[in-house]
């Protein structure tokens, strides 16, 4: 059961982090902060479906992430 | 408290042109004019004028059925009640956060322009720092809204009809060549068409405004349905003789581009010379502050409203000790406008903006249909004539104008609409994850969102070694393993708590 609970809590915080990560880069690929999107090779034309893909990856992320983190304290 | 209906029928005309005439005609017929219809804007100009009286024939009988605070959430609440509510608040708050991003950015065009005509080193200096300027305006824009300033809107409507009027009346002397301003009769020319009338709409959609004031105009039933009439056709007819005058001055085969000046202080400036394209920077510039200042406050009330209902966190609803109003919505919201503003997008903020009133429009036009099933006896001082085919006019022609642009193949159409789809995703989660009270709910949703990480972490790991360059394949395929795992997580430690 402890177990259960440490690896929830790892892959949350993990799964959180790259909800966060994938919000930034983002948020760097449509303000091009960097030149990110010449980084990434990322055409003009794609650019709004890599945006959806990694906003809508980041929101599911970040909630699944929450949940599992969440998992230690619905227990305790 | 109760509300004081003190306004009469010029009060909501006033009203209504106030929401309407603003920044976005300074900013949207550039783009439309140079890079999308040329001289047959002013069609589809008069095709969304078509549309928007359709829908205020729905939002003429809702406000009157439903005389009360709220307008669009109010009304899709009492017709379909829940998600769909919370969804037309929800977009009725980006439509908003996207027109405020954009009045910022035309607040920058527009001193630049002012600049331009006495001091062309100063413009230079602020468009290398729009950035700066964007913030600066929206900081001290939460502060006066925090602080509960009210904006003159019966003077800023008048100056506006004023300087429009002298425009129209000074291009009496110039020889107004007609040009082709009826679309060409093909596949493509069609698409352009309703691909422009879709970037122009939101010249109209402020007009809503006279709806959110319904609660204090006296005799809501006869004077809203009237005065949405009234502006709707002065607008067009407005809208319409500017536009005529603009394109007939600068005709887009004269190699203008619209890049160094917007089509309409070129005009000013090319009829009235210095003094126009002074009055028309300031007008521009005024339109924005004004616009960014409203926007900030219907923000702050539809985010204040949704929380109240239990939509979204309380302390949305938080009121400032001192000034009485949400001080915490307000500044939330400003943060988005500062957001897309500094982004710098005209054409993917004008698109947005577009269309999250579209798809309101839309709800409203379905609230109306429902509201005459699930209450037929519900006492309607004013009825939308030709029942069921105004409603139903409305809806179609604003899917025609979400879909047309994206056939267009307009990148900025495209990053628009799929950011909003983007968004109303988020919405529903963000919706049911607030909605759930029961274990057993939580724990269905938690198993939902689980399966999404796995069948992402499963397409991220077979996607991979087609789309993704060979540095990036070792995290890529870490990333979809992680989701892997917790989404298997999320399904096995709820699927025992479901069980």
């Amino acid at each position: 059961m402890e177990n259960r609970r440490i690896l929830s809590a790892i892959f949350g915080i993990t799964q959180g982090a790259l909800g966060v990560l994938s919000a930034v880069l983002a948020v760097m690929l449509f303000l091009n902060i960097l030149e990110v999107q010449a980084v990434f090779n990322v055409p003009s034309e794609l650019l709004p479906l890599c945006l959806l893909v990694l906003v809508l990856f980041s929101v599911f992320s970040l909630v699944s992430g929450f949940f599992l983190i969440s998992e230690r304290w619905r227990q305790t | 408290m109760g509300n004081e209906r003190n306004l009469g029928l010029f009060s909501a005309v006033m009203i209504g042109l106030s929401g309407a005439i603003g920044f976005e005609i300074f900013v949207l017929l550039n783009y439309a004019y140079f890079d999308l219809a040329g001289p047959s804007m002013i069609s589809a100009l008069l095709f969304c004028g078509i549309i928007n009286l359709v829908t205020m024939f729905s939002y003429s009988e809702l406000s009157a059925a439903i005389p009360e605070v709220g307008g669009e959430y109010t009304y899709t609440k009492v017709a379909f009640g829940g998600f769909i509510s919370f969804m037309a608040g929800c977009l009725r708050w980006l439509a908003s956060v996207f027109g405020g991003a954009l009045a910022a950015l035309v607040f920058v065009n527009q001193l630049g322009v002012l600049f331009s005509v006495f001091a062309p080193s100063i413009q230079d200096l602020v468009l290398v720092n729009a950035f700066l300027l964007i913030i600066g305006l929206v900081v001290i824009l939460i502060i006066l809204t925090i602080r509960g300033v009210q904006e003159a809107t019966t003077l800023v409507v008048g100056g506006f009809l004023a300087i429009f009027i002298i425009f129209l009346a000074m291009s009496v002397s110039y020889t107004l060549t007609p040009q082709n301003i009826v679309p060409v009769a093909s596949g493509n020319g069609i698409v352009v068409f309703f691909a422009t009338a879709a970037y122009l709409f939101p010249m109209f959609v402020g007009m809503r405004a006279l709806v959110a004031g319904a609660p204090n105009i006296k005799n809501p039933g006869k004077n809203v349905p009237r005065a949405l009439m009234i502006t709707t056709v002065l607008l067009t007819v407005v809208y319409l003789a500017v536009a005529y005058v603009a394109v007939s001055v600068v005709p887009v085969s004269a190699g203008v581009t619209g890049n160094e000046l917007p089509l309409l202080n070129l005009a000013a400036s090319t009829i009235m010379g210095p003094i126009g394209a002074i009055l028309f920077a300031l007008a521009g510039i005024f339109a924005s502050v004004s616009s960014v200042g409203t926007a900030m406050s219907v923000q702050s009330s539809i985010l204040g409203g949704m929380s109240r209902d239990g939509y979204l966190p309380d302390a949305l609803q938080k009121v400032h000790k001192r000034f009485g109003t949400r001080y915490i919505a307000i500044i939330g919201s400003s943060l988005f406008v500062i957001f897309f503003g500094t982004s710098g997008a005209v054409e993917f903020l004008g698109y947005a903006a577009s269309f999250g009133s579209l798809l309101v429009f839309a709800l409203v036009n379905m609230s109306l249909i429902q509201l005459r099933r699930k209450m037929p006896r519900l006492d309607r001082p004013f009825k939308a004539p030709l029942y069921p085919f105004t409603p139903l006019a409305g809806i179609v022609m604003s899917v025609l104008l979400l879909v047309f642009p994206v056939i267009l193949r307009d990148v900025n159409a495209e990053s628009a609409l799929l950011s909003s789809l983007g968004m109303v995703a988020i919405v529903m989660v963000t919706y049911y994850l607030r909605m759930v009270k029961r274990e057993i709910d939580f724990n269905r949703l938690r198993a939902a969102v689980g399966g999404i990480c796995l069948g992402a972490g499963i397409a991220l790991i077979v996607l991979t070694p087609s789309i993704a360059p060979v540095s990036m394949f070792i995290p890529m395929v870490l990333v979809g393993i992680v989701s892997i795992i917790a989404g298997m997580l999320n399904i096995v430690l709820s699927a025992r708590k479901i069980d």
